[in-house]
């Protein structure tokens, strides 16, 4: 898991004074809305990383076909007790095969991590106020599980047959 | 019953430990009460009227000699000498101070025990029918599968966070003894015409403000396609189930708005994981691993067919012979029966059992019910493996222990929730007028003459007393800081002789409380007085309606005669 330090995160939104702006130009570690994402799409080069934040009420499929083309993609929680980014995370890697940065942004708790961990997200900016030691610790608890999740697709009984 | 491998225990003591490390970040000022409260309702722990609860597992009701001793421990050593058995056959106690809670985790994963996932918006302790495994009408066993869904939905990464919480309930017979169809995912278990082993999987039932039938989604679905299929059930809803409003925000809601769309919704996804998911059948149950589970659900040793030739003398005692009639049931192993130990007695709240009892209930399972227990959906024990030789000998020890109170499916016999007395939720108490409804029909003769009913009480409208599925509902309210009561009558769990499951009808305002025990009374003589011959009260209040009750519940009326 890659703990963020949002101080030194090179990727970066792109916000004007009223909110996200639609009309942009491309730059290298653009963390994009899906709207700003669909007004520039067609015209993004090729090879230039871009990142895209999905809430939680969009629709994860939309981005299907534009993933072989996203480096990152920021699920957001906007309270941590709202656990729809989890089953968004899990369809990104388990239904779509996206290998970029699946990342936790919003309100991340420590306690949160193994969920995150075995959902898909292998990044995660922390509440500010949240302790790296006790959300290392965290992940430490549980050496094995009784379903299989993204890390490890099969639940114990099946592993054997794999 | 299931066997727990060392994975099993080594888990259960990860999270005790788990859980330790929040509560002391919890006490030490570095995670606040209101982000320990979901990690704490996760095992168990609420905070109630005067301490925390705690609600412990019993996965699908099944409890040993080992692990009922531990709850008397419990009992005794960190609360007031008492527990509670719940609809859910869990266990709750009430007056466990917080800063002793990770203790009290410690000695129930040494039995086994927890309290993961029975509160939060999760997948709750699976519930299924207390005569699992012995039951004459039995189909399948439901406990393997049981104990699949218990290990499926334990710690389930994805759905620890649903929109609101999430009941599932399993019946393996062809009477309904769970209620499945008031649950989130009501399943019952059923043969093919081939013999195969299959699910008729129901969606969206529950109670609360809005009481709501499950809908039937699958008339079939293969044994070993349950896991994917619940799975495609939960994703959909906790992608798609409100969260803009708590009251809004169960299944039952989304079923009922998108209607067709749901299920349509959730056939996709169920084909989406199996042909798109990388190893989308990895949560298929192999064989093997049926068996696996299945081989801790097999017989006790010593247990086999005997030859039945059991006879009740004619100078039997009277007391006796009604016990036999009203508590003890058929089983399927010839010369066996369950026996009911009744939680239902004048002087203790519905479902209670003090430490001392619950050691004698030990004993008990250990001497006539090799070691094992169950706690019912109607908040009773049963002793599942009973010789027919030794009941006049169980008889005589349950009557010294409290157990032998022979009203199982009587008035008295009612479901009934904490209440008031306990629950920070509650608008009412329920124990009182569980209480004075118990003294008010306390002649046995009374109570068999009125025969069959169920009578349950909820003291608010999250409804854990299951008012609504009852033949007699009692519901607590709140109104200018009083305590009343509304009364709704018809209502079924889906039971064979209260037959399809439906909410009962509420008869008028409500009653004040102390009107309620002439209300029960005046509702009961309507029946005695109209009823046809064997006509069980159900089917009274079914073919002659409401309004003769609700004359008499009006005309037991005093405080409220002039309000209404």
């Amino acid at each position: 898991m890659k703990f963020i330090d949002p101080h030194h995160d090179r990727w970066h939104t792109i916000v004007g004074e009223d909110g996200p702006m639609v009309t942009l130009s491309p730059a290298p570690y653009s963390l994009l809305t899906l709207l700003q994402w669909h007004a520039v799409r067609s015209r993004w080069p090729v090879d230039m990383p871009v990142g895209v934040a999905i809430g939680n009420a969009d629709e994860i499929e939309d981005l299907k076909p534009d993933l072989p083309r996203i480096a990152l993609v920021a699920l957001n929680f906007p309270k941590w007790v709202d656990g729809r980014a989890y089953s968004q995370a899990r369809l990104l890697r388990a239904r779509f095969r996206f290998t970029g940065e699946v990342r936790a942004t919003g309100e991340v708790l420590v306690d949160m991590m193994p969920l995150l961990q075995r959902t898909g997200f292998d990044a995660v900016v922390l509440r500010s106020d949240q302790d790296l030691e006790t959300a290392r610790r965290a992940l430490t608890f549980f050496p094995g599980h009784y379903q299989g999740d993204v890390q490890d697709n099969r639940p114990p009984f099946n592993r054997e047959a794999a | 019953m299931y066997q727990y491998t060392s994975f099993d225990a080594q888990f259960v003591k990860q999270r005790a430990a788990q859980y330790r490390d929040q509560l002391e970040r919890n006490l030490a000022g570095k995670l606040g009460d209101e982000e320990f409260r979901p990690l704490r309702l996760q095992n168990g722990w609420y905070v109630q009227r005067h301490a925390p609860m705690l609600r412990v597992a019993v996965p699908y009701g099944e409890l040993n000699s080992r692990q009922i001793r531990a709850l008397a421990r419990i009992a005794r050593e960190f609360d007031r000498g008492y527990a509670h058995l719940t609809t859910r056959q869990n266990v709750q106690f009430n007056w466990i101070p917080l800063n002793r809670s990770a203790d009290v985790m410690d000695v129930l994963a040494d039995v086994g025990m927890h309290g993961i996932q029975t509160s939060g918006n999760c997948i709750r302790n699976t519930t299924s029918d207390c005569f699992a495994g012995v039951a004459p009408d039995e189909i399948v066993d439901p406990r393997p599968y049981c104990e699949l869904l218990r290990q499926w939905s334990t710690l389930h990464p994805e759905f620890a966070f649903l929109p609101r919480k999430f009941k599932i309930a399993v019946s393996g017979a062809l009477e309904d003894r769970s209620a499945i169809a008031w649950h989130d995912i009501g399943l019952q278990l059923l043969k093919n015409e081939a013999g195969e082993v299959g699910f008729k999987v129901l969606v969206g039932g529950g109670m609360g403000r809005t009481p709501v039938i499950g809908t039937v989604i699958r008339e079939f679905l293969p044994w070993h396609q349950i896991l994917v299929f619940i799975e495609a059930i939960v994703r959909v809803y906790n992608r798609h189930g409100r969260r803009d409003n708590m009251y809004k925000a169960r299944i039952k809601i989304l079923v009922k708005a998108e209607g067709p769309r749901f299920i349509q919704d959730v056939e996709e996804e169920f084909l989406a994981i199996l042909n798109h998911d990388v190893d989308g059948d990895a949560h298929l149950i192999p064989q093997s691993e049926l068996d696996r589970v299945s081989a801790s659900f097999v017989l006790p040793e010593g247990v086999a067919p005997i030859e039945s030739d059991f006879e009740v003398a004619d100078d039997a005692p009277v007391a006796y012979k009604r016990w036999l009639e009203r508590n003890v049931h058929g089983h399927k192993i010839a010369g066996h029966r369950a026996v009911t130990l009744s939680l239902k007695r004048l002087g203790q709240a519905p479902g209670d059992a003090t430490d001392e009892q619950m050691e004698r209930a030990a004993d008990l399972a250990d001497r006539y019910s090799h070691g094992e227990l169950r706690v019912s959906h109607d908040q009773n024990l049963v002793l599942p493996w009973v010789r027919e030789s030794d009941l006049f000998a169980l008889w005589q020890a349950a009557r010294d222990a409290g157990y032998a109170s022979p009203n199982i499916g009587l008035l008295t016999d009612m479901i009934n929730c904490p209440g008031g007395d306990f629950c920070a939720l509650a608008n009412a108490r329920s124990i009182p007028i569980a209480q004075a409804i118990s003294e008010r029909f306390d002649d046995l003769d009374e109570l068999y003459d009125i025969g069959d009913i169920d009578l349950h009480m909820s003291g608010c409208i999250n409804s854990c007393g299951h008012h609504h599925s009852a033949h007699i509902g009692i519901l607590g309210v709140d109104k200018d800081g009083k305590e009343w009561y509304q009364v709704s009558l018809g209502g079924s769990d889906g039971s064979r002789i209260s037959g399809d499951a439906v909410p009962g009808k509420v008869i008028g305002p409500s009653f004040a409380a102390d009107e309620v025990p002439d209300v029960i009374e005046a509702v009961i003589e309507t029946y005695r007085g109209q009823r046809a011959a064997n006509e069980l009260f159900i089917d009274t209040v079914r073919r002659i309606g409401l309004d003769s009750f609700k004359a008499a519940a009006n005309a037991a009326r005093r405080s409220t005669a002039k309000a209404s």
